[in-house]
């Protein structure tokens, strides 16, 4: 049930550890507090670890990156930690595309990420 | 003499069968080796030495015949013992013949060589590890940087064990970026772009970065006109200059952590 999951609120970080076999449920509870926490503390960035997590489905796949575009939408940045590598591995055969998404390999990196600066959004020149 | 020899000989089991292939006679060290006792074989068709579904296939109707036809037949296989263990054994069979030239029986000597094989399977073993390690290296070169110099064609075997070890050394290193460095490869086609902007692109879903290095002219020119897309992937001509960007990223991430400790 929800009560699995705990956003933690450090700072202007909202901190979210995923457990190991996330059910659908979760996932869905997952999406609600996180931007729940986004409309009271108005965070800047949303750190969530995956380390956990040993199997992707499409459907926990699918909520990760449309939460990231709802924090976007509300102002912060989603930071990805510490993917296992079969994860990732999954992930690219089912071609999950990050878009504005950020990764670490830990929350000690996050908070390094998170401390910098935004990246342009695809502002390369291109000719 | 010669009766003392066979019965003292340690290690090869000597038998002699009749020309249907039945058990004649018996040394010590066929006891030994494979259980019986020389009352319990003897008039006993030596089909009980081999595996069920061997002589299902007509093996041993085989080996008497080739030895038969050609006077000698050698192999290296399962045998089984009293007990119904195997081990790997090295056989020679003989022809004996009549003076007058008409088939008068067999020589069989046997020998126990599991040792041998174990030893050759752990070679073997040992080779292929070491053959995986130079498909694909993949070592640290500085405190937070991997280093792969890839040499050779990168096939999609080669390349599926690349993203494997790469991901998890990039997890066990905790390192944030990985140098992949192409100077050896000789040609790139499109599959194996495809493969290589995968595996950048899973190393970027744990939250490390890949600058692809090595990038020769001709290696440029045929990914160019392949029309292969790699914008997304930073790429230097040599290593030497990947490495600099790579020290780079990492003094920018230390800078700002201390910064950040400042504030």
């Amino acid at each position: 049930m929800s009560t699995a999951i705990s956003v933690i609120k450090v700072r202007d970080i909202l901190l979210v550890t995923m457990p190991p076999d996330p059910d659908d449920s979760t996932i869905a509870a997952l999406q609600e507090r996180v931007l729940a926490a986004m409309e009271r503390h108005g965070s800047a960035a949303l750190i969530l670890d995956i380390a956990e997590v040993d199997t992707l489905d499409s459907f926990f796949a699918r909520t990760v990156a449309e939460t990231a575009q709802m924090v976007t939408l509300m102002g912060g940045r989603t930071i990805i930690v510490g993917m296992q590598p079969a994860v990732a591995i999954t992930a690219t055969q089912m071609g999950l595309t990050l878009g504005e998404i950020e990764t670490a390999l830990n929350v000690d990196r996050a908070l390094d990420v998170a401390a910098m600066p935004a990246p342009q959004k695809h502002r390369k020149v291109r000719r | 003499m010669l009766r003392l020899l066979v019965d003292s000989v340690r290690d090869y089991a000597i038998i002699m069968l009749d020309t249907e292939g039945r058990v004649l006679s018996w040394n010590n060290a066929a006891e030994q080796l494979k259980g019986w006792k020389a009352g319990e074989i003897i008039g006993q068709s030596i089909a009980k030495f081999y595996p069920a579904e061997e002589v299902a296939r007509g093996k041993v109707e085989n080996e008497l015949r080739v030895a038969a036809k050609e006077g000698r037949f050698e192999d290296e296989g399962w045998r089984v013992r009293k007990d119904g263990s195997r081990f790997w054994a090295n056989v020679v069979l003989t022809a004996l013949r009549h003076p007058d030239g008409s088939l008068r029986g067999y020589g069989k000597v046997t020998r126990d060589i599991s040792q041998r094989k174990a030893n050759e399977e752990k070679i073997k073993q040992q080779a292929q590890e070491i053959f995986e390690m130079a498909v694909v290296p993949v070592v640290q070169v500085w405190e937070g940087i991997l280093l792969v110099p890839l040499i050779g064609v990168l096939d999609s075997m080669r390349t599926q064990q690349l993203m494997e070890r790469l991901l998890h050394r990039v997890t066990e290193t905790s390192s944030p970026v990985a140098l992949l460095d192409i100077t050896g490869v000789p040609t790139i086609d499109t599959q194996t772009a495809q493969h290589l902007i995968e595996t950048i692109s899973a190393v970027r879903l744990l939250g490390a970065e890949v600058i692809l290095t090595g990038v020769r002219p001709a290696i440029a020119q045929s990914l160019v006109h392949l029309g292969v897309d790699l914008s997304s992937v930073a790429s230097r001509a040599s290593l030497a200059a990947g490495l600099r960007t790579a020290l780079g990223l990492l003094n920018q991430t230390i800078a700002a952590a201390k910064d950040q400790a400042h504030a």
